[in-house]
């Protein structure tokens, strides 16, 4: 079969998997084995409590149990061990607001229309927090917001919102002024990742509920502000790779001097520090997250939780280290959209320490999750649920979906939409560029562009149908 | 002190600074290309080093020669700029790849060209108490530290350390951010 034969049926195949994996998730939770799948001797909890776990920047790469060199992430390998690792697990918008509001809703951002940093969250679309208070969970947004706007908003469904608007929704590593429930709060801790978790612990032991909900299931979103510039950890973490072979993790193009590169002048970020220093420090930064997560797990498993408690790990969007001359985010570049995904939730889990291939989105975190509660998933979330692809390694995902990217001042990326399929990916750029046209399969480095191509023109009419056909879906 | 021509006063020093610049923009970003990665590292350390030295300190040997051939303060002020012009003006070309000409020329505002300003100012400062002291050197009866001088450096610095504490220029970028956002929206 050629590769263009391989595209064909995608068109027909996208809508019925996504109505197949609703299906099949709503019927997992509701006890029902569809053929094919495996079903788990566990017995599964009516509504299980949820702990969603958000790091920011973190590459797919960067963890010990996807062979990174040098990093060492024993939180996150647990979870993988326990659980299942998604090895494509992308973001459909490289830019923290736009992917953080598509966790929340489901949605691509051109749906629920927060569209880049300087778009501040618009109420179009409810959250899966919301949907999960409405179905009797106690929920608890705790970490980092970082949708511009007048404050943060109003998300009066909540027991407890901690967050912070501190230096355009970034806040600070250390000693960050929070934000509870509405009221400006020191930090009682003062590196960021300690004091999120700590919150996270209390209210996963009963404290800082609505009365009637200390005994409710309940939801937590964790969001971590690791691995973010300026990346600094604690004390115990800092300097811990300051021996690393950190080249054997970069590409051979980068240099010392290379920071600045990336937007074409050299020195841009000289205050920062060389490339691979800071590189060092991304990884430090990603460890004292984990070391977060080791403690959160370990309080799941003291309150004796651990059997009825979905634990997600996931990355808002990962980064390019120096691949195609290029630092940061923003572009659509493998080491960009792809995310780390670990699900751990033992009474689903036929096959702990699996690797999942199949592709899974940050759009389909709200309607797993709501699948998961047994809540149902609204017609307007375009993701799916993952719980088949969790349960069962077999089972069949979807075959295409959307990039989306609008420009970001004054990052130097133009606005493009695009399509990737598990083996092409296909972008269009609104200026500035031609369009971007990979087989993925023949050059994962993404180094030829088969635009404009003899190969690239037989391919470009079923990718052009293929884009149009997922645009009219969202 | 002989004014010298215009060429030998104000072209040539700032030509100079350009033309290192030039060169080691193109070996460091040629390195780049290069498959042997122990000379691809050599080189853009060389490079990268004298690409950063031409930007940043480059004011100091342009004012200072141009002052002392004879260029008037306008003139000297206008050579040590050339180069950090030239080199801040690529990334507003670059911007032109995604956004429109105002927002591409806002770019000028960023801290980064903040900061190259308070820094161009500070060797401003001390290449004229420099040219002075080679001309008094020289036998002519000039004042060294000029009040002029001495406020140039004073304000450069207090610029450069006040931003710097101030949440380490972190909220300069907020502040131009902000700007950005009031001047043209979400920007889409």
């Amino acid at each position: 079969m050629s590769k263009y034969q391989e595209s064909e049926g995608i068109l027909s195949d996208i809508i019925s998997r996504r109505k197949l994996l609703k299906l099949a998730g709503g019927a997992a939770v509701a006890g029902l084995a569809l053929p094919g799948l495996a079903v788990p001797a566990r017995k599964m909890p009516a509504k299980p409590n949820i702990v969603f776990i958000l790091g920011d920047n973190h590459r797919a790469d960067a963890m010990g149990c996807s062979g990174h060199p040098f990093i060492k992430t024993p939180g996150m390998d647990r979870l993988a061990r326990e659980g299942v690792r998604f090895e494509n697990a992308f973001n459909t918008t490289s830019l923290c607001t736009p992917a953080r509001a598509s966790i929340l809703t489901g949605a691509y951002a051109g749906r629920h229309g927060v569209k880049n940093n300087h778009t501040p969250w618009n109420y179009r679309m409810t959250t899966f927090l919301e949907y999960l208070a409405g179905s009797g969970y106690a929920t608890a947004f705790i970490g980092k917001w970082h949708m511009p706007g007048k404050g943060l908003p109003d998300l009066p469904f909540l027991d407890l919102f901690v967050s912070y608007t501190y230096r355009e929704g970034q806040g600070s590593y250390f000693d960050c002024p929070l934000i509870v429930n509405g009221k400006d709060t020191p930090s009682r801790k003062s590196y960021i990742s300690e004091e999120v978790t700590d919150w996270a612990v209390e209210f996963m032991g009963g404290k800082h509920r609505r009365a009637g909900n200390a005994q409710k299931p309940f939801c937590i979103y964790l969001s971590h502000r690791p691995a973010h510039p300026p990346f600094i950890s604690p004390e115990g973490i800092a300097g811990m790779y300051r021996d690393a072979d950190v080249k054997s993790a970069l590409p051979k193009v980068v240099d010392p001097w290379w920071f600045g590169k990336t937007r074409r002048n050299v020195f841009q970020g000289i205050m920062m520090g060389s490339y691979y220093d800071q590189y060092r420090r991304y990884c430090e930064t990603i460890t004292a997250m984990d070391r977060e997560v080791v403690r959160l797990l370990d309080a799941i498993d003291r309150e004796g939780l651990r059997d009825n408690t979905l634990v997600i790990y996931m990355g808002d969007n990962g980064m390019s280290w120096g691949e195609h001359a290029h630092h940061g985010i923003r572009e659509s570049y493998e080491q960009v959209i792809r995310v780390p995904l670990i699900a751990r939730a033992p009474w689903l889990i036929p096959d702990p320490g699996a690797i999942r291939n199949t592709m899974a989105l940050n759009i389909d975190i709200a309607p797993t999750l709501l699948d998961a509660a047994g809540a149902g998933i609204p017609a307007d979330m375009d993701g799916a649920s993952l719980l088949p692809l969790i349960r069962n390694g077999r089972a069949e995902g979807r075959k295409a979906w959307m990039l989306e990217f609008w420009h970001y001042y004054p990052e130097p990326t133009p606005t493009y939409v695009g399509v990737r399929t598990d083996r092409y990916k296909y972008v269009e750029f609104r200026k500035g560029r031609k369009p971007w046209l990979f087989d993925l399969k023949e050059d994962p480095g993404e180094e030829r562009n088969l635009y404009g191509t003899p190969e690239g023109k037989k391919l470009l009419p079923r990718m052009k149908a293929l884009l149009e056909k997922l645009k009219k879906g969202r | 002190m002989k004014k010298l021509d215009f060429k030998d006063r104000f072209l040539y020093p700032a030509g100079t600074v350009f033309a290192v610049m030039a060169v080691s923009w193109a070996g460091y970003f040629g390195s780049a290309c290069l498959e042997n990665d122990a000379l691809h590292q050599a080189l853009a350390k060389v490079f990268g080093t004298a690409y950063f030295i031409s930007v940043a300190f480059g004011t100091l040997y342009v004012y200072t020669v141009s002052y002392l051939r004879g260029a008037a303060p306008g003139e000297r002020v206008l050579a040590s700029a050339i180069s950090p012009f030239i080199w801040a003006t690529k990334e507003n070309l670059l911007l032109l790849e995604s956004y429109g000409i105002l927002e591409s020329i806002y770019w000028y505002l960023n801290p980064l060209n903040f900061w190259l300003i308070c820094f161009m100012a500070l060797q401003m400062g001390i290449g004229g108490i420099v040219a002075r002291a080679v001309l008094r050197r020289r036998g002519e009866a000039v004042t060294v530290a000029t009040p002029a001088s001495l406020a140039l450096i004073a304000v450069s610095v207090a610029a450069i350390v006040s931003a710097y504490a101030w949440g380490k220029g972190e909220n300069l970028y907020v502040i131009f951010l902000a700007g950005y956002r009031a001047l043209f929206g979400y920007g889409i």
